[in-house]
């Protein structure tokens, strides 16, 4: 096991065409910690750069700027061997001409590890990953889960300080992505290493890992646990990536007072939605200008629980989701989502709603950022 | 329907056997032609000797190595010891019984025939195969010891090794083999022998030297097979062996290497093949190989048509056993 600090990492793709002077930012000026032991989920969307992050741990890409210690050691320098860790693809990429115990046992056969022991150890992690009936056939013959499993073990196999998963579940249909899920959350509590995880689905993410770590456009949104990421995202764009159903977001509010309440309104004035005192001092730089406001299905009912406040809308369009309902109510030009019993009707009159007022999301209008966050910061 | 179907079935396999008796016609039709020419201009075509440019039995001679009278003569088997007693002492001779030319109580001098018996020898066409069997093989192997080196070299990153192989690749595609052996033999070979003779040292065969041109001719192509077998291996092999902390070396030994060549079997026997053929330019250097044999057969017994056509029929042995060779390789390394 071993912590990886990550200290203002940055990398840039030099163009190789000499005319054109167009170089790619892949990863910009990141600064993360994992702890020795946690399971850390990097997830962003295609092209943000979590792969290439994780390459530059491995070691299979170059660092442009910065440092990454591994147990404390700058590895900037180090070959990927020197620095003892491992990574499964998200292609699986087994070796083609070797059977599944040979790819399982090749990495202690260059390391000169006895015969007997890597049998002993190959036998051990094919146990582990329920793997023992097909060591002795081809990748070429096996099915995707199975392929996953192998690529799995010949990372662990090493016992490396630090394990790194590309999207291992990508390939997978849904029923078999679900059960490796588990499988792997199973290894990680049974193997006890440093995992990295990297994902651009936040189901998988959320799931697994202890924290979360999210990349948009190169740079880090926010590193978090699920509830963290879930209740106070640092932006906009972690508020939209994370969660599901998706939040629902109206740019171009507004904060208003009435009657010694304060509102943030939608557009055209289609949703008031009444803000908790604690959210007053927004007000002092925020009052008639716009931001952006956010709130989750999640927090949003057919029946009034405990502090939940009214509001009205048309019922417009009603999705059946199995364990729950998915209503949109049409107001004004504007959708409001929320989350309902599965068995309700489908609605088309007019209907109340309410919402948890302590849940209700503020962001910068321009640069995004959850203005709660924000004023934290700066005070 | 099933009527129709017997009968399109039939008609296949009629005009199928129908396009196989074409072929056999083109064949005979092409035997025919060159068998009406070589009347035209009263060629005698002459089978029956070219038997002994493989195989023919030598009369071996054992001749007396005193002057003396012949002792005894005694029989054992196959097999009769002579003794010849002469003034410098006795010789025992082991020969064979079959045809003793001499009695007891003859006098010998030195040199006369005791006895004689035939031996079973390699004609000069078996000669000039087998010297192109070797020349061949060797140069198989150092090519593949060449092309590995420099496949990998022109992959590799470090810019003297990479312009090493580039340089090396592009002189020898670049220019005729036959003017690589001359220089290999006339100019190399010339300074290497006079280097090795001014130490007292053994020269260097000019088929050793054919041998190294041939090897490094065919290294260059195999170099360029090597290099795309390397290359056409998904890159994701090479960084998964490395992120699981393997060296390169040991990434291209156990992982890219064994892939790589199952790839580029095909086009390495394809190669060598080529200079199987390539090795007939040996005779430019007096080599005596198998077209350098067959045109001194030729020079004596007149027989150009069925000597090189017995020439030709051995190359296609040699390439088509190869390819064979080659098919069971590939047939094992996929499974």
């Amino acid at each position: 096991m071993a912590e990886v600090v990550l200290r203002n990492v940055k990398k840039i793709y030099q163009s190789r065409q000499k005319k054109k002077k167009e170089d790619v930012l892949a990863v910009k000026n990141l600064n993360l910690t994992i702890q020795d032991g946690e399971f850390l989920a990097l997830l962003g969307p295609s092209g943000c750069g979590k792969t290439t992050t994780l390459r530059m741990i491995v070691g299979l890409e170059s660092i442009t700027e910065g440092e990454i210690l591994i147990d404390g050691k700058v590895v900037n320098s180090w070959n990927p061997a020197q620095r003892n860790v491992a990574m499964a693809f998200e292609t699986y990429a087994l070796y083609t001409h070797l059977t599944v115990r040979e790819n399982l046992g090749l990495c202690l056969k260059a390391k000169n590890v006895q015969p007997q022991e890597i049998e002993k150890q190959v036998n051990h992690i094919a146990e582990i990953l329920k793997i023992t009936d097909i060591l002795n056939v081809r990748p070429s013959h096996l099915s995707g889960g199975q392929q996953q499993r192998v690529s799995l073990g010949r990372a662990l196999i090493r016992r490396p300080s630090v394990t790194m998963l590309d999207e291992p579940l990508s390939h997978l249909d849904a029923a078999l992505r679900l059960e490796t899920r588990i499988e792997i959350k199973r290894i990680h509590q049974r193997v006890k290493g440093t995992f990295i995880y990297v994902t651009h689905d936040q189901l998988e993410a959320l799931a697994l890992a202890d924290r979360v770590a999210v990349m948009n456009f190169a740079e880090l949104q926010q590193v978090g646990t699920r509830k963290e990421l879930f209740e106070q995202p640092a932006n906009v764009f972690v508020a939209d990536f994370v969660g599901e159903p998706p939040i629902n977001l109206y740019y171009q509010s507004t904060l208003e007072e009435q009657d010694g309440e304060l509102y943030a309104v939608t557009p055209q004035g289609a949703y008031r939605f009444q803000l908790v005192p604690q959210k007053r001092r927004l007000l002092e730089n925020h009052q008639k200008e716009k931001v952006t406001l956010g709130i989750r299905p999640q927090h949003i009912g057919l029946e009034q629980k405990p502090g939940y406040v009214p509001l009205s809308g048309k019922g417009a369009l009603f999705e059946f989701l199995g364990e729950y309902g998915y209503l949109t109510v049409h107001n004004q030009g504007l959708d409001l989502s929320l989350l309902t019993p599965a068995d309700i009707e489908s609605h088309s009159e007019q209907i109340d709603i309410f919402y948890d007022p302590h849940k209700v999301l503020l962001f910068d209008s321009e640069s995004g950022e959850n203005l709660a966050l924000n004023r934290t910061k700066n005070i | 329907m099933q009527l129709s179907s017997n009968l399109q079935r039939f008609h296949n396999r009629t005009t199928y056997y129908c396009w196989v008796g074409v072929f056999f016609l083109l064949i005979g039709g092409f035997i025919a032609l060159l068998y009406i020419a070589t009347l035209q201009i009263d060629y005698l075509w002459a089978w029956y000797r070219i038997p002994q440019y493989f195989v023919y039995q030598e009369n071996i001679e054992i001749r007396a190595e005193i002057e003396g009278e012949v002792e005894t003569i005694t029989m054992n088997g196959d097999q009769a010891v002579v003794v010849v007693v002469g003034s410098d002492g006795q010789e025992t001779y082991t020969v064979p019984s079959e045809d003793i030319r001499v009695d007891e109580g003859d006098m010998i001098y030195a040199g006369d025939v005791l006895a004689t018996y035939k031996e079973w020898r390699p004609g000069i066409l078996l000669q000039g195969l087998g010297t192109t069997l070797k020349a061949s093989v060797y140069a198989i192997v150092f090519g593949i010891v060449l092309g590995l080196i420099g496949g990998i070299a022109r992959i590799s990153p470090n810019p003297a090794l990479k312009w090493s192989a580039i340089t090396y690749i592009e002189i020898v595609r670049g220019s005729p083999l036959l003017v690589q052996l001359l220089i290999w033999y006339f100019v190399i070979g010339t300074m290497v022998n006079t280097i090795l003779a001014n130490y007292k040292l053994g020269q260097i065969s000019a088929m050793g030297y054919g041998i190294a041109a041939l090897s490094f001719f065919v290294g260059a192509y195999v170099t360029e097979i090597v290099r795309a077998g390397i290359q056409s291996i998904h890159r994701g092999q090479i960084e998964a062996s490395r992120s699981l902390g393997m060296s390169y070396a040991q990434s291209m030994r156990y992982v890219i290497l064994p892939q790589a060549m199952r790839r580029i079997l095909p086009p390495l026997a394809g190669q060598f093949i080529s200079l199987i053929k390539d090795s007939s330019l040996l005779g430019v250097i007096a080599v005596r190989e198998l077209t350098k044999a067959t045109r001194e057969v030729v020079t004596t017994s007149l027989q150009a048509f069925e000597l090189y056509f017995v020439c030709a029929i051995l190359y296609l042995v040699l390439t088509f056993t190869l390819s064979m060779l080659t098919q069971y390789l590939e047939r094992r390394l996929a499974s």
